[in-house]
């Protein structure tokens, strides 16, 4: 029988270690909260990736790890303590106080920040998994080191597409750029990717099939405009086409929005008193780093004026 | 002796690195970007062209982080 989880009691707990919930801690911390910050993928979310942030304010091309580095150490110099190895299993937010309940501990909080953040998705093609690791990858810095002198395929067309392209013309003899529309990457990052003589942009292009025997050969593409199906011979290819939010956690607790993101204004605070959503899981129109950092530090002062409120009685969320 | 095939800039071969320090479990760091004999070795155990890998006996490996994975080809408790 499985011994029983010790439970400890927490004023904030923030849910994610991106550049919202490592704001959110950074600030809590320094209002003497003694934040806990739970994160079972990277520290740093989405720009743990990021091999070089060209729009951080005061830090012109500073790469996701340091950025992140910093934050980190920050937060923790301020009492924030970050656990990234112990996965939360379910959480209960609409009682009081709320519950985290992870692989080791029941943490009972009166806050929760969720800052979880966003995933990127997956090909939507059957033979993914055959191929995922021989051919099809969702990390550049991780394995783009594997294509010295081959042929890489991007598939996606925002900032993170254009970028990692562009990190990959490293290793890569020759890389296409694969995208169903046209790009949104900034005019920065196109005119780099366009000054390359390794790369060819094929745009209003759909990735249709995945080919080889044990590992990815060849890929099928449909050109939209002209309607013609072709292969194209590959070695690997890197999947950015876009990010899901990771909020099915919460879906039994929030009343998510058709996107998955979690409804919640400016003030990050959810129709759930006590709870707050911040950075990209919050839906709102602009994600940026910026605004990730702004949702951190607003929901935890808000979240420090909520405690506040009730120690003196007021429950007004 | 367990071994993790790494590269330098590798934000989840780090987090492997760090859950095995967290559990005292000693390593050898294997950097397939410096070593080709490393290299060799990473892909011929997994036929795969990703890292971070991890094996102790050469022949069981966990590809990526994942936690209970990792707990079980190492005998950790969690």
């Amino acid at each position: 029988m499985a011994a029983e989880k010790k439970h400890i009691q927490k004023e904030v707990v923030i849910i994610g270690a991106g550049m919202a919930g490592l704001t959110a801690a950074l600030y809590a911390g320094r209002m003497n909260l003694r934040p806990l910050v739970l994160e079972s993928g990277l520290i740093g979310g989405q720009i743990a990736n990021a091999t070089g942030i060209e729009n951080y304010p005061g830090l012109p091309g500073v790469s996701g790890r340091d950025l992140i580095a910093a934050v980190q150490e920050q937060a923790e110099g301020f009492g924030a303590v970050i656990d990234e190895f112990d996965p939360i299993q379910r959480v209960s937010l609409k009682e009081t106080p709320k519950c985290v309940e992870t692989e080791s501990f029941v943490y009972e909080t009166d806050v929760v920040i969720i800052a979880s953040g966003m995933e990127r998705r997956r090909l939507p093609l059957t033979e993914e998994k055959k191929y995922a690791g021989k051919g099809v990858h969702y990390c550049e810095l991780c394995d783009g080191h594997m294509y010295q002198d081959k042929v890489i395929a991007v598939m996606g067309g925002g900032n993170a597409a254009v970028d990692a392209a562009n990190f990959l013309t490293k290793y890569a003899r020759k890389l296409y750029l694969v995208h169903r529309s046209q790009l949104r990457a900034d005019e920065i990052s196109r005119e780099k990717l366009r000054e390359n003589k390794k790369v060819t942009v094929l745009l209003e292009t759909e990735i249709k099939a995945l080919h080889g025997d044990s590992r990815l050969e060849r890929i099928g593409i449909l050109d939209k405009t002209s309607g013609e199906s072709r292969e194209l011979a590959v070695d690997g290819i890197f999947v950015n086409i876009g990010v899901s939010p990771n909020t099915t956690l919460f879906k039994d607790e929030i009343a998510l929005a058709a996107d998955g993101r979690i409804p919640a204004g400016e003030d990050c605070r959810t129709a759930i008193p006590g709870v707050f959503a911040a950075g990209d899981v919050r839906q709102k129109e602009v994600r940026q780093l910026t605004t990730a950092a702004a949702d951190g530090t607003t929901a935890a002062i808000l979240a420090e004026k909520y405690l506040a409120n009730r120690k003196r009685g007021n429950v007004l969320w | 002796m367990v071994k993790v095939y790494s590269i330098s800039n590798c934000p989840w071969c780090d987090k492997v690195k760090k859950y095995l320090k967290s559990k005292q479990v000693e390593f050898t760091e294997c950097n397939i970007e410096v070593d080709e004999a490393a290299l060799d070795e990473c892909r011929k155990l997994t036929d795969d062209d990703a890292v971070p890998v991890t094996t102790a006996d050469g022949k069981n490996f966990v590809l990526g982080f994942d936690k209970a994975k990792l707990d079980a080809l190492l005998g950790l408790s969690s």
